[in-house]
């Protein structure tokens, strides 16, 4: 595995104009990560950490600054299809299958139908919905819907993946299950995947290393690498090296640590 | 596997149970107003040229069923001539206009405008048009008053597109043209659907209605207009009953189609489990 960074972020700034004001959502951003991290962006709303991300995916352009995914702009990078992306709302095709859905982005690729099948098959698979195929979306339940929309994302092998807070609109249990799974499927995959979260422990157990943010304007406030030995299970969660690091982070995300800051 | 998650689904019995539920009530509800139809017309003695009993009605349209059924294969034919006429014409403009979001907004107000106006009061003109005995008169009233809440729905649809599926679609650089056939069209058609059983009545109404003006001899809108004219009520009422039985068929058959090209579509479900 190479140790060059697949994405490399310098000095960019995004900022909104509405009438005659002008909001700075991102200010001076260096971001640089390696090929096969698990990185989390964390912070509060507003601190422009999914404006981030979409300024990676390409959906939208910074007003200053240069991005470099795999070598290329963003705009490049996404004609070649070398992310996928995965929304807060799993955003399925109501009038397509679960198979169907995973198979949209090779068919935009112009892939024959029968590699489409094929890879459709492998990746439920590995999302572990085999035998919801031909079930369509209303059928599933939101968790469901969301692993379909990871293996659409996944279907076309990127080498990035994009999640824009996956996981923000599952409930508790779900949500930590569906952690796991994307821990496995990361694992089984060795995609780079750049993650959205406002969540600290959801970061914390998920990333290889997290970008900490603060809002107004948007900075990087850290990057704390997580060394907690992978695979992480849900023992994890309840060792005392887990909770060093999910204060670690609060402390620098609030800058006081929890239990002074409940005082 | 997780069998925790487990999917919505729907069990056979329940099918045939809600079905039943659904319609009982219905068919006892027609029976009920039948009923009292009947025994309002025989106990106050209501001269049929008000309103003839039901088992008056019956008895004409038993007498005549075989002129009644031929002319209604010619209305039939009139009435499906339009309603294809209209959709195709109103999802070709609406193909148009969704290419051109800017200009869709002002067309759409006045397509809205337009379908305010009775546009069944053109029948006497589209007679004049195309002859009084020829199928496009009928089929053209039918086919304009279909062609507005198909243009207005279906550009809607493809146009009200939700914003994430458009981002999705940005995300895997598609083509504009594959946006249009894998997200506008499919997103369009429960809005066309809606459209067509709108346009489904609409198009017997123009028809039956266009009739009354004169057509070919053996139409069911001339059947009715003659037997009121001679006057045989009876008759008359069992033109009237035959028309709104085709209404209605033709409506069954759309939402049919409906349920067959689109099984996803989830306002069709049951949505009680």
């Amino acid at each position: 595995m190479s140790e060059a960074a697949i994405i490399s972020v310098r000095g960019v700034t995004k900022q909104f104009t509405g009438g005659n004001r002008t909001v700075t959502a991102l200010e001076d951003i260096d971001l640089s990560i390696r090929r096969g991290e698990f990185v989390s962006l964390l912070g509060p709303s507003g601190c422009g950490k999914s404006t981030l991300l979409r300024i990676l995916a390409d959906l939208t352009e910074p007003t200053d600054g240069t991005v470099s995914l795999n070598g290329k702009t963003p705009g490049a990078a996404r004609t070649d299809r070398d992310y996928g992306m995965v929304f807060q709302q799993a955003g399925l095709f109501e009038w397509r299958t679960v198979q169907r859905n995973v198979e949209l982005p090779l068919q935009v690729a112009g892939v024959d139908k029968q590699t489409r099948r094929a890879k459709a098959h492998e990746m439920l698979d590995l999302v572990r919905l085999s035998d919801f195929a031909r079930h369509f979306p209303w059928q599933l339940s939101g968790g469901m819907q969301q692993r379909v929309a990871i293996a659409r994302a996944l279907s076309a092998d990127p080498e990035i993946l994009f999640m824009d807070e996956p996981l923000g609109a599952l409930d508790e249990m779900n949500r930590e299950r569906l952690q796991g799974e994307l821990l496995r499927i990361w694992s089984d995959t060795r995609t780079t995947v750049v993650f959205v979260t406002h969540s600290i422990s959801e970061a914390v157990f998920l990333s290889s290393r997290i970008v900490v943010m603060s809002a107004r304007p948007g900075r990087i406030a850290a990057s704390i690498d997580v060394d907690l030995p992978y695979p992480r299970t849900a023992a994890t969660r309840t060792t005392d090296a887990f909770f060093a690091k999910v204060t670690e982070v609060r402390t620098v995300l609030h800058g006081v640590p929890a239990e002074q800051a409940a005082r | 596997m997780s069998t925790t998650q487990l999917a919505r689904g729907t069990s056979p019995g329940a099918g045939v149970r809600t079905a039943v539920g659904r319609f009982l009530p219905v068919v006892l509800t027609a029976l009920v107003i039948l009923g009292s139809w009947q025994l309002v017309v025989t106990v106050f003695d209501v001269p049929s040229f008000i309103v003839p009993a039901p088992t008056g009605i019956s008895s004409a349209f038993r007498a005549e069923f075989g002129t009644i059924m031929s002319a209604s294969v010619v209305t039939v034919q009139e009435v499906l001539l339009g309603l294809v006429l209209g959709a195709v014409a109103g999802v070709a403009v609406a193909l148009a206009l969704s290419r051109f979001p800017g200009v869709s907004g002002p067309v759409l107000t006045a397509a809205v405008v337009i379908n305010c106006a009775p546009i069944v009061a053109l029948a006497p003109i589209f007679n004049n048009w195309f002859g009084v005995t020829n199928l496009m008169s009928k089929a053209g009233v039918a086919a304009v008053m279909v062609f507005f809440p198909v243009l207005v729905n279906t550009t809607r649809g493809l146009l009200q597109v939700s914003s994430l599926h458009l981002e999705i679609m940005q995300s895997l650089a598609a083509q504009p043209r594959q946006v249009a056939l894998m997200l506008r069209l499919p997103n369009a058609l429960p809005y066309l659907f809606n459209a067509l059983k709108l346009g489904s009545t609409l198009a017997v109404i123009g028809v039956i209605v266009t009739e009354y003006f004169g057509g070919p001899s053996n139409a069911l809108g001339v059947y009715i207009a003659y037997q009121a004219a001679l006057p045989r009520f009876e008759f008359a009422w069992a033109g009237i009953a035959v028309a709104s039985a085709l209404g209605l068929l033709l409506f069954g058959v759309t939402s049919l189609l409906e349920r067959l090209l689109m099984p996803w579509h989830e306002s069709l479900h049951d949505s009680d489990s």
